[in-house]
């Protein structure tokens, strides 16, 4: 649309009705535009971005199978067939057989509950630790604030990994301590967004006009803190999902995650190692694996970033 | 200056002695000692009693406790419980091996990373932008363990154009110095160029426009030293983990760091080893996050405002 | 003399979801030595038109015009570099919040002799003497000590000082001055005036001065730029604006500013309603949605522009022979 010059013959003999004054104030309100609600608008956002949607496919079919497939398979994890060792993939066995003749894709298939286990568990109480944890130090401030962010400064300048190996070294290898492990450090990174945006909230002005308004504290937290720091909270979150994923496969693949005959992405790859010149398609089906995962879980966090946060991308 | 070091050092000394406490007391958490009969069946338990007396093992935890640290503060780790020699020895043994490698892979790090990420914030949205995003998109995804695996797959079993055991010619450190810095080199490219991309809408970029410094300044002097304050900031972790030795590659392409050690001494349950090294990273790493520390001092005035 | 002249500017920005029309058929003159006052809302188009002059927009921005004449030369047909050598020596600009302009990681040093160095190509020493010179002129106590320091450690107004510094470092025949004390407190933003009046009397540089702020017009600029949804609709020198306005949204914009003999009691009137989404800008005036005298022709065409005097001049329907005879006032 552009603008509409009258030429000036056409200007000058315009009629008198046309130079009227109405009076209607409303027409000053017609040009807003419609307004739609946060989490609407983030939908929409996220449903635009492609490789987020796939990922979030991809996670859910993936949480389907490895739920469904064991139950309804004629194979076991443990189940060994010396008369089909290191078969490659064929239709009785889709990803093959291992040196036991085990077959390779309920393995797989074990393998993604443990990982989507740990995953999901690892993230939800990273989630609960770094929320309670940053919105306390947040909330109170001074004192307190300080020593609980000194002790974060302390645990976060060490490699996690550190703290990981003397865990699982000292509680033994199973997915408990995996789980154990993780949430040992995971969190530091939740806490310090909680902890910035509770401290940048409590002093925005509408928190305050909420405290004016006679507002309790609890209130306040529930109601304006917790929805309007969502946002960061939810995109370090979904972040934690495939870190924790990649600590336990490397945790398997060193050796000192979970043990056989129980099956970790992990561990399958470790044990591909020996054999890979001979039977690549063991170490390639939990590779694959592994990196299926780790893409979807990276688009579905970008696509979450992007969505909450529209200044990021343009 | 002075003040805002000082402070950052007592902060590191803070970090050791807690590492060090809580490594200590962890390692003595640890179901079976080294010398336990459950772990050694073989030996009977007067010999083990014997050894584990020579080695202090015997008195009160707190006491041990103590000894440890009168030790550290001499230099000394320790003699390592499975294997002939002291942690020290061990230490400044196969370090060098890590530092090497470790060293090629931050300077490929940083020389990949920065220009990647420049070019592709110069570049929005345009095909070199999109490339660079997939690549870091992929180097963040797939983890170390599994390109090392792939890698080593095509390029020795398949191809067998590169050796993927030891460190005895040039071509030895190609697989290993890939790997590990495919990982910060997609992490750099992607913080350089968002942090870039920030900066180049900055009004501080707008300012030196109208004041007619030409454009590859703009970019060079005014937006690219902003750009660069937050990979500064993970120097610091980047250097002292990659120095160090990765655990995964150094196992995998049998570099004898310190890495592969770690997981030996692990699996071999080599307590003061263990600890020897735990101490060794932890202190590399206070070292290293100092440094960067006051290297991000310098070229951000503000942050020892902040600090104070 | 005209030392700046720009005839039908047009700039739009192309984003995502459609075009955004900032500036639309523009036309306007600097003389030489003279302060012009360009004044309106938010989102006007006032500052899109300055930097659409200096040629400092983002890539995506669509700039348009016939003619803009800065010195006698065509500014639309330099190249890239021979802009690059006007800006901060022939022309300086002074931007609104001193915090975000400075570059954080540079001293007042580094920042304040850029200019010298790049368009007078002083070396080390000599710039350095010219900065302390320039912080003398601003009025900076202490010079010596400021040239060591970085942003953050000076106050607002020091800051603003030391962009004022920069930007006629090269003694500039124009100064643009974009909002130049908004950000600051209300005490300092007179200090700030005082200064910009001062050099303009010594120096006799032209300034062009973007603001919201009649308060701050009146006491600077001899003539007034009145802009509304990217077009301008009303100018004249600042007695003609101030006392004989002509367009409703003048008349809007002074109703709604304080005066000192406002009797108790008296209230200011506000302008209804939002401006205009520049996305969708309305076919004919684009004041008419919040104008109180609003009709049908207002809807349908653009008003033409009517040149009351030589230099007052308004784009509006009411002055077309059939329209009625409103005032201010009724």
């Amino acid at each position: 649309m552009s603008i509409r010059i009258p030429d000036p013959d056409t200007y000058a003999s315009l009629p008198q009705e046309m130079f009227v004054i109405g009076t209607d104030d409303s027409l000053a309100e017609e040009i807003a535009r419609p307004s739609t609600t946060y989490w609407h608008d983030v939908w929409q956002r996220f449903r635009k971005d492609k490789l987020a949607v796939i990922g979030l496919v991809v996670i859910a079919i993936m949480t389907i199978l490895c739920i469904v497939m064991p139950m309804v398979s004629p194979y076991t994890y443990d189940g060994a067939d010396y008369l089909n060792m290191n078969a490659g993939p064929s239709w009785a066995h889709p990803c093959g057989t291992d040196q036991m003749g085990r077959d390779q894709f309920i393995r797989i298939m074990y393998g993604a509950r443990i990982s989507l286990t740990i995953g999901f568990v690892a993230a939800a109480i990273n989630f609960a630790i770094g929320v309670i944890y940053g919105g306390l130090a947040g909330y109170l401030g001074g004192r307190v604030d300080m020593v609980l962010m000194r002790i974060v400064d302390i645990l976060s300048s060490l490699p996690s990994l550190l703290y990981i190996v003397l865990i699982m070294l000292i509680f033994g290898s199973n997915m408990g301590s995996v789980i154990l492990a993780l949430c040992f450090t995971s969190w530091i990174g939740t806490a310090r967004v909680v902890r910035s945006e509770v401290m940048h909230l409590k002093h925005s002005e509408y928190v305050l006009a909420g405290r004016l308004a006679g507002a309790t504290t609890w209130h306040l937290l529930v109601h304006h803190l917790v929805p309007n720091a969502m946002g960061p909270i939810i995109v370090s979150t979904a972040f934690l999902i495939p870190g924790a994923i990649f600590s336990e496969a490397f945790l398997s693949f060193l050796g000192i995650g979970i043990q056989a005959p129980q099956a970790s992405w992990g561990s399958l790859a470790n044990a591909a190692i020996p054999v890979m010149q001979m039977y690549p398609h063991l170490m390639l089906f939990p590779v694959i694996a592994i990196c299926i995962t780790m893409f979807s879980f990276n688009f579905i966090g970008d696509g979450l970033r992007d969505a909450l946060d529209p200044r990021l991308k343009k | 200056m002075l003040k805002y070091i000082i402070k950052r050092l007592l902060a590191g000394v803070l970090t050791m002695v807690v590492l060090i406490t809580v490594a200590f007391f962890m390692m003595h958490a640890m179901p079976g000692g080294p010398f336990s009969p459950s772990e050694e069946k073989n030996v009977p338990v007067e010999v083990l009693e014997r050894i584990a007396a020579s080695y202090g093992l015997d008195q009160p935890v707190w006491k041990q406790y103590l000894n440890y640290w009168n030790n550290l503060l001499h230099g000394d780790l320790g003699v390592s419980y499975k294997t002939v020699g002291t942690v020290n020895e061990k230490i400044t043994g196969h370090f060098p091996y890590s530092a090497k490698v470790g060293g090629l892979a931050v300077l490929f790090s940083l020389l990949i990373g920065i220009p990647l990420g420049l070019i592709a914030a110069l570049y929005r949205g345009k095909a070199a932008d999109l490339t660079t995003l997939a690549l870091a998109t992929i180097g963040i995804s797939v983890p170390v363990f599994v390109l090392s695996l792939l890698l080593s797959y095509l390029f020795s079993s398949k191809l067998n154009w590169l050796p993927t055991y030891g460190l005895d010619t040039w071509a030895c450190y190609v697989l290993p110095v890939v790997c590990l810095s495919f990982n910060p080199i997609a992490y750099i490219a992607r913080q350089t160029r968002s942090s870039m991309l920030e900066a180049l809408e900055q009004d501080y970029v707008r300012t030196a426009r109208a004041k007619g410094v030409s454009e590859l300044m703009v970019v060079a002097k005014h937006a690219l030293k902003n750009a660069l304050t937050p990979v500064i900031t993970y120097l610091g972790p980047l250097v002292a983990g990659l120095l160090t030795g990765s655990f995964v590659v150094e196992s995998r392409f049998a570099i004898p760091g310190l890495g592969y050690y770690f997981v030996r001494s692990i699996s071999d349950r080599d307590y003061t080893m263990i600890m020897g090294i735990v101490i060794f990273f932890g202190f590399f790493v206070v070292i290293c996050n100092l440094v960067s520390d006051i290297l991000l001092a310098i070229v951000d005035p503000r942050v020892k405002l902040a600090n104070d | 003399m005209n030392l700046l002249e720009v005839r039908n500017l047009n700039t739009s920005f192309h984003i995502g979801v459609g075009t955004v029309q900032a500036v639309r058929n523009i036309s306007f003159h600097v003389k030489q030595g003279e302060s012009v006052g360009i004044v309106g809302e938010s989102g006007s188009g006032k500052s899109v038109t300055m930097l659409s002059v200096m040629g400092l927009l983002p890539e995506y921005a669509d700039i348009a015009a016939d003619s803009i004449l800065f010195d006698g030369r065509e500014m639309t047909k330099l190249s890239k570099k021979a802009l690059r050598a006007m800006h901060g020596s022939e022309i300086g600009m002074i931007f609104q919040d001193p915090m975000t302009s400075l570059n954080p990681l540079f001293n007042v040093e580094s920042q304040l002799t850029e200019p010298l160095r790049i368009h007078r190509h002083m070396d080390k020493h000599h710039a350095r003497q010219r900065a302390l010179e320039l912080l003398r002129q601003v009025e900076i106590p202490n010079p010596e000590a400021r040239l060591k320091q970085y942003p953050h450690e000076l106050s607002g107004g020091l800051r603003q000082r030391v962009m004022i510094a920069t930007a006629i470092a090269c003694g500039p025949k124009m100064v643009i001055a974009d909002e130049p004390t908004t950000a600051l407190d209300v005490t300092i933003q007179a200090q700030i005036l005082d200064l910009l009046q001062n050099l303009k009397k010594e120096t006799q540089t032209s300034i062009i001065m973007i603001t919201h702020d009649l308060g701050v017009i009146a006491s600077m600029c001899s003539r007034i730029l009145v802009m509304y949804g990217g077009t301008i609709c009303e100018q004249g020198d600042a007695r003609e604006i101030f006392y004989d306005p002509k367009h409703p949204y003048t008349w809007g914009l002074l109703n709604s500013i304080p005066k000192v003999q406002s009797r108790p009691g008296e209230k200011l009137i506000p302008i209804k309603g939002t401006p205009p989404d520049m996305l969708k800008p309305p076919e004919g005036c684009p004041f008419s949605p919040r104008c109180r005298c609003c009709m049908p022709v207002c809807r349908m065409y653009m008003p033409p522009t009517v040149a009351l005097s030589d230099t007052h001049s308004v784009a509006c329907h009411l002055m077309h022979p059939n329209a009625p005879k409103i005032t201010r006032e009724g």
